[in-house]
């Protein structure tokens, strides 16, 4: 089960990503966490904590014409071992890099040797049996650049308001030019049937999981914590749970 | 003035973006509205509509797909890559990502 959560900035990736990896650690699933977002969001939603640097500038070396690359005999395996860090349920977590206060220039060196691996960790073996989990930063950006060339199904996460629901129809024609890749459509902060309706009608196809408007993840939000343990009994953890199992029966049917 | 609006997806920029353009317009000022984001959506918040904001000619699909001449000077782009938003508001969209293109972040 390889995973690209997409969608407007602010329609939920995050807290859904970072719930549902936990979800499936705590099923038996090997889950790594992929975190190619340079701002906050995935890795305080499995409730982790962010590096002051990100542990991939370790994994970068200039070549011969000065750009930087993944260090030369770092694999897929080597690089989540070496660079990525721990989060709850023995979740594995790899940080492209979060922005400082002197902007880009200090993490570009961990952000492009993070491209390569996500890279090669498309082809690689090694996780194919493992549960991979991206959160890509809002917007179409990361998707067309494919910054996911792992995902072989992207969540694609919609609140019913008209920007969300126009970046979404935008990033889904983005993924629909991929050689693979299925969308999985979550409707999130759902308060009616009739966001359901909206949502499916003007992205033309069906919500495979609804997340319930739920005042637990705003709190949760507030607080900069996991949903999963802010609010284990709330309706939006029960709906991921969902969400949890449809990705599992259609891994098995296919 | 010249404001940048900025923040986290979800914050609320574009709603802030579009609100202050039309209040600034309808006090008066001369209000140019640029759209810098790569997911351009401040005509909906300006209030063209959502499908029409999806339409609206980005500078660089323009200029790439040569439907239109590069203009060397701020008053050219504004004049041919420019939509009239409603309450005398001139909106710009400098670019639209929307076709698979291996690089940047």
């Amino acid at each position: 089960m390889h995973l690209a959560f997409v969608g407007k900035g602010g329609a939920g990736k995050s807290v859904i990503a970072g719930t549902l990896a936990r979800v499936l650690a705590r099923r038996g699933h090997r889950v790594l966490a992929l975190d190619s977002d340079m701002l906050p969001g995935l890795t305080l939603s499995l409730g982790a904590e962010a590096p002051p640097m990100p542990p991939l500038l370790d994994a970068a070396e200039r070549d011969e014409d000065g750009r930087w690359r993944l260090k030369r005999g770092i694999g897929p395996v080597r690089a989540v071992q070496r660079y990525s860090t721990g989060a709850p349920d023995g979740i594995r977590l790899l940080q492209a890099g979060k922005v400082g206060p002197d902007g880009l220039p200090p993490i570009m060196p961990a952000l492009r040797a993070y491209y390569q691996v996500v890279h090669r960790l498309a082809r690689a073996r090694a996780f194919s049996e493992w549960a991979v989990v991206g959160d890509l930063p809002g917007g179409p950006r990361q998707a067309a650049f494919d910054w996911a060339p792992y995902a072989k199904t992207f969540v694609l996460v919609v609140e019913p308001t008209s920007q969300s629901l126009l970046a979404a129809r935008r990033i889904a024609r983005v993924v629909a030019q991929r050689p693979r890749g299925a969308v999985t459509l979550v409707a999130n902060k759902v308060r009616a049937d009739a966001d359901v309706a909206r949502i499916e009608e003007f992205l033309g196809i069906p919500a495979a999981v609804v997340v319930p408007a739920d005042d637990a993840v705003a709190a949760a939000e507030r607080c900069g914590g996991a949903l999963l343990e802010r609010a284990p009994g709330s309706p939006a953890v029960a709906a991921v749970e969902g969400l949890a199992e449809l990705l599992e029966r259609s891994r098995l049917q296919s | 003035m010249k404001i940048v609006v900025a923040g986290k997806g979800g914050a609320g920029k574009t709603t802030v973006s579009g609100t202050l353009a039309r209040l600034l317009a309808r006090d008066g000022e001369d209000v140019l509205a640029l759209d810098c984001d790569a997911n351009p959506m401040l005509g909906v918040s300006l209030g063209v509509g959502m499908e029409r904001t999806d339409l609206l000619v980005a500078v660089r699909q323009a200029v790439d797909a040569g439907e239109a001449e590069h203009q060397p000077t701020v008053e050219g782009m504004v004049e041919t890559f420019g939509t009239d938003a409603p309450g005398g508001v001139r909106l710009v969209v400098a670019s639209r990502i929307d076709r698979i293109d291996p690089g940047c972040p």
